[in-house]
């Protein structure tokens, strides 16, 4: 009997069930890019709406018919840009210290704790920026300076709640490095820290760089803290110190006050989230391009 | 004639490349101390609203019930039920009087329902944990001068009641009750679609697809897709479960709910819409689980006749187990803690009965705790703080069984 | 390692403590505040609480009721209508109220369009607009009155400059062609207003545009103009706009220079970090309130319709429940009393659909 041509419907059953979750995630794409690409078109199309206008425009104002997103983009790339201030150099640096250096006990402690607090609602983070990080922030560069809502102490603490994140999935693509790599460096003589840079990091630079992807991605679409904490109002500024509403703190404020299904307004939400759309592809291409540059041929 | 210049010797170079080594060390060790400096300081913010003297305050003031200095325990039933019924609402004595009437209730019963319905606490004002702790003396002095008929008392805004009652207007009294139950039912909705899916899609990638335009299509869009913000699945949400899908979301064509206010802003629409949301890391983390398992072992089971699908199960799968119940925890944690979305979506702001299906409306406890967070009382803000304890305790718990179950589960 | 781990645990809570000593220093929340029994709220007359048992709407009895009554709207009236609703539990109801906080726009976008609540509560009358998309539904809002609001224009309690202002004047503090406090009065301190506002999509921003920004603007026809008043407090620089009336506090009790409006019931929550400014020489009392001489005094409604009354027997009690009772409760809530004779005309208009 040839086993090879044995009739298995389980199998193909299988088969056909895993195609169809491979695909799953196309179906989600297809339905932002519709249902979010439908309403932008109807908001460009609206009169007095230019798509020029809503790249280069600096105010935003729905109410009055003022459809220029920069202030948004701005004090999003404000809150990102602090943000990974604190993120890449401290996650990094964890990541390595947890893969390379500690023990199994230590380790073991710590990444349950990383894991636990990476599931904190970001509504306390958002709290923790007003109640915690802003007075420090007041206190260090006075009062006058920097105001309650501020994209800074937001960006900050934006950080933290990212940290986690990077440890964790840096730390699972150091893990992944198989150990004669590095037996066969300190074979050769290399230092800890030779090995643990030169060559357990390159190894995992793809799934370190996906870590920081979906840390920024998180960071740019994370709405309660920048909503708490950030301020309201849309403004064009680049002082870290005042505050601005950025375009995910924009579309909750908005949308939770359930706007009218047909208004422009309710559009032009829309056209700022086929925006982010974009600026998250964008980050990601970009990420892509670097990860296949530089992966090491392992295994 | 002398020899070229060598090289410095390796022994003098390896002094330096050790000290390097050294120094970075240091830096990666301080770097996971900060890391967990921030965040227990924030857990020590969250405790330090959580506990703290409270000064609570009744609007009947309990001597004025009593006379010649009897106090309210030693009255009578018959004189406490008298109380009652001089100071609350006409409704609310027959509502009373309706579950059990007084009479047959026992004295303490009927004290407790003095306590509660007849004084009707309040908060006056709130201390936290370290003030009350360092500057207790002042506290008092204070609360003496200000609130000299309130009572001065160390409180827990966690306790019992807090997961036993549901959402109130006095602090005192409002729980958490409504938002467990969303948010339970919310993540098991979200974990029944979003696993099998997510491990499924993982599986196929990595197991099954071979390297196509097609499957790198899907390879780039999972990776798109992790980046796109929560709120942006939140309105693909409202759109596609909320107001297209509504007939099945509000469960109206299964005849369950009142045909009148069906809509698609229930636990189903949440629940799916976050299943959406935690499908990318869930496939992302299963991938590199999968990847980390050693490729000899996929060969050595088709060396001994295994079929594709024997191979994935018996073998990459236990090997990967533990990578992707890591990225599952942190999934679900994701969804449990996720806030904007379900605005989005419309979760209630007053809700208090428990939800019993999935076509209930809902809050969850972020919402809660968010709303609590907003509200002009700052006492809300200590119960909110009360409400994060609690849900970092379901988080913990939850947790714990997924760790428990990885560890069973050793990898390679 | 367990030495080291204790080092680290020292120097954590060393600066735990630091800075735990002094960051509650910036919370609200330890600002002392006058409870709210001492408010003005409480010396309203509240003295109607024997009336209407036996007057214009049967007695209620929430027990003798069942099923959903789905409610949504405004902020401002959420904290009453919760109020209300946990009273209607306490007595009985076994069925299950939800009231969703999302903005008098929101409510009657849930009420009149997608047809999805019972109640709308609104702190603004409704539009015609909104009033047609009810009839495409088949609904006809009825209105209820409920209470009344008066809203508080606050500085903080640090602010040792204003403490009244006529309305051209709060216009001008508002307006985006002012700058510093001393562009209003020479008299104020040269230093920038910062605005605390609620978000464009609450009654409360559409009320204030209404009664203070608009009547800056005229239209061709010589009216207020609505439009150009939005743009103008929508161009603000320093502007802040919120759903969140937290968030105002916050920001207010923020800065000496600040400035914000909002229900009275958020200001009477805060009384003792924030300050309400007088209007035209007249402070926002339960009399100014009632009487109508306070500028910023606006009415909170509830919305429903007969059909759903009918078809609902349940929402009927409810509502009857509420100008049943509002009065008794009002006042806690930081809002005031509505007049009785407005209050009769809702109840009579219940009455006649309940009959």
């Amino acid at each position: 009997m040839n086993l090879k041509k044995k009739h298995r419907p389980g199998e193909t059953f299988i088969q056909a069930f895993l195609y169809f979750c491979g695909i799953f995630s196309i179906f989600t794409t297809i339905g932002i890019v519709f249902e979010i690409g439908k309403e932008a078109l109807l908001f460009f199309g609206s009169p007095g709406v230019s798509l020029w206008e809503f790249l280069t425009g600096t105010t935003w104002q729905p109410q009055v018919g003022e459809f220029g997103v920069l202030p948004l983009v701005t004090s999003t790339f404000i809150t990102t840009f602090f943000a990974m201030l604190i993120a890449i150099p401290f996650g990094l640096a964890i990541a390595i210290y947890l893969s390379e250096y500690a023990t199994i006990k230590v380790k073991n402690t710590i990444k349950p704790i990383l894991e636990v607090l990476a599931g904190i609602p970001t509504v306390v983070y958002g709290y923790f920026a007003l109640s915690f990080m802003t007075p420090i922030l007041r206190s260090i560069f006075g009062a006058d300076v920097v105001d309650i809502y501020n994209t800074a102490s937001a960006g900050l603490v934006m950080g933290i709640l990212i940290l986690p994140l990077i440890t964790s999935m840096s730390e699972d693509a150091l893990s992944a490095v198989p150990r004669s790599l590095r037996e066969a460096a300190v074979g050769l003589g290399a230092t800890k820290l030779e090995t643990a840079v030169k060559v357990v990091f390159p190894a995992a630079i793809s799934g370190i760089a996906a870590a920081i992807i979906v840390g920024i991605s998180r960071v740019v679409g994370e709405t309660m803290i920048v909503a708490l904490a950030a301020g309201a109002g849309p403004k064009f500024t680049f002082n870290p110190f005042e505050g601005a509403e950025t375009m995910t703190g924009h579309i909750v404020r908005i949308s939770g006050g359930d706007l009218s299904y047909d208004s422009i307004d309710y559009n032009s939400l829309f056209a700022i989230g086929i925006l982010l759309f974009f600026i998250t592809l964008g980050l990601n291409i970009i990420s892509q391009r670097i990860v296949s540059r530089f992966r090491e041929v392992g295994e | 004639m002398s020899k070229p210049k060598l090289k410095p010797l390796f022994i003098d170079n390896l002094k330096l490349r050790n000290a390097n080594a050294n120094r970075w060390k240091i830096f990666f060790q301080v770097s996971t101390y900060v890391g967990i400096i921030f965040l227990t300081l924030l857990l020590l913010n969250i405790l330090n609203q959580t506990f703290g003297y409270v000064a609570i305050s009744s609007k009947v003031d309990p001597d004025s019930l009593t006379k010649e200095g009897v106090s309210l325990e030693q009255l009578s039933k018959k004189e406490l039920i008298t109380i009652i019924q001089d100071n609350v609402s006409a409704g609310l004595l027959r509502q009373l009087q309706r579950e059990m009437p007084l009479e047959e209730k026992s004295q303490s019963e009927v004290y407790d329902i003095v306590v509660e319905k007849v004084f009707e606490s309040e908060v006056s004002a709130t201390w936290t944990l370290a003030d009350s702790l360092m500057n207790k003396v002042s506290i008092r002095a204070e609360a003496a001068e200000k609130y000299p008929k309130a009572d001065l008392v160390f409180y827990s805004w966690v306790k019992p009641h807090l997961l036993s009652n549901p959402q109130s207007s006095n602090p005192l009294n409002a729980g958490v009750r409504t938002a467990i139950f969303g948010s339970l039912w919310i993540v098991l909705i979200t974990v029944i679609v979003a696993f099998p899916i997510g491990v499924g899609s993982a599986i196929y990638l990595e197991e099954y697809a071979s390297n196509t335009w097609f499957n790198r299509i899907i390879q780039t869009n999972i990776n798109n897709l992790a980046g796109v913000p929560s709120i942006i699945y939140g309105m693909l949400g409202l759109a596609i479960f909320v107001r297209t899908l509504e007939p099945i979301t509000s469960g109206a064509i299964f005849g369950s709910v009142d045909p009148t206010t069906a809509n698609g802003r229930t636990i189903l629409s949440a629940g799916l819409t976050l299943a959406l949301l935690v499908l990318p890391l869930i496939i992302i983390n299963a991938r590199e689980a999968i990847k980390a398992v050693p490729d000899s072992i996929r060969q050595a089971s088709y060396g001994v006749g295994a079929t594709r699908w024997q191979t994935t199960w018996s073998h990459v799968i236990p090997g990967a187990l533990r990578g992707i119940l890591t990225g599952t925890i942190l999934a679900i944690s994701r969804a449990m803690g996720e806030t904007a979305p379900l605005v989005v979506i419309g979760a209630s702001t007053y809700i208090v009965f428990d939800p019993n299906n999935i076509f209930s409306k809902f809050t969850v406890l972020p919402i809660q705790i968010y709303q609590w967070t907003t509200r002009p009382q700052p006492e809300f803000r200590n119960l909110a703080a009360g409400a994060i304890i609690v849900l970092m305790l379901i988080l913990l718990s939850m947790n714990a069984i997924a760790i428990y179950i990885r560890n069973k589960y050793r990898k390679y | 390692m367990s030495r080291k781990l204790q080092v680290v645990l020292a120097v954590l809570i060393g600066s735990v403590m630091v800075l735990s000593a002094c960051a509650p220093a910036d919370l609200p929340q330890t600002k002392e505040e006058t409870p709210a029994a001492e408010a003005p709220v409480a010396e309203a007359p509240t003295a109607e609480a024997p009336m209407v048992e036996e007057g214009i709407l049967p007695a209620v009895d929430p027990a003798a009721f069942s099923g959903n009554v789905v409610t949504a709207g405004s902020s401002t009236v959420f904290p009453l209508a919760e109020v209300m609703a946990e009273r209607f539990n306490e007595e009985g109801f076994a069925g299950e109220i939800t009231i969703d906080s999302i903005g008098s726009g929101g409510g009657f976008e849930r009420f009149c369009k997608t047809g999805e609540t019972d109640v709308a509560n609104a702190s603004r009358a409704i539009k015609n607009s909104e009033v047609e998309n009810c009839a495409a539904l088949g609904r006809t809002p009825i209105e209820f009155r409920v209470g009344t609001d008066a809203m508080a224009v606050v500085v903080s309690s640090e602010n040792d400059f204003a403490t009244d202002v006529t309305l051209d004047e709060l216009a001008s503090i508002w307006s985006s062609s002012t700058e510093k406090w001393s562009d209003v009065r020479p008299e104020w301190p040269n230093e920038n207003i910062l605005r605390f506002s609620p978000g464009t999509d609450s009654g409360t921003f559409d009320y204030f545009v209404e009664v203070v920004i608009a009547p800056m603007f005229k239209n061709a026809e010589g009216k207020a103009d609505v439009k150009a008043g939005k743009t103008d407090i929508l161009n603000n620089s320093n502007a802040q706009f919120s759903e969140d009336d937290n968030i105002l506090v916050q920001g207010v009790l923020g800065s000496k220079y600040a400035i914000g409006y909002f229900g009275y019931a958020y200001f009477v929550e805060n009384q003792g970090s924030l300050k309400a400014l007088s209007i035209d020489g007249v402070a926002p009392t339960a009399e100014s309130a009632d009487d109508g001489s306070y500028a910023l005094a606006r009415p909170l409604f509830i919305y429903s319709d007969a059909g759903i009354i009918q078809s609902k027997p349940q929402v009927g009690a409810y509502i009857n429940f509420f100008l049943t009772y509002v009065n008794e409760e009002i006042s806690d809530v930081g809002y005031f009393p509505a007049s009785n004779a407005a209050l009769d005309v809702a109840r009579q208009a219940l009455a006649d659909i309940l009959q």
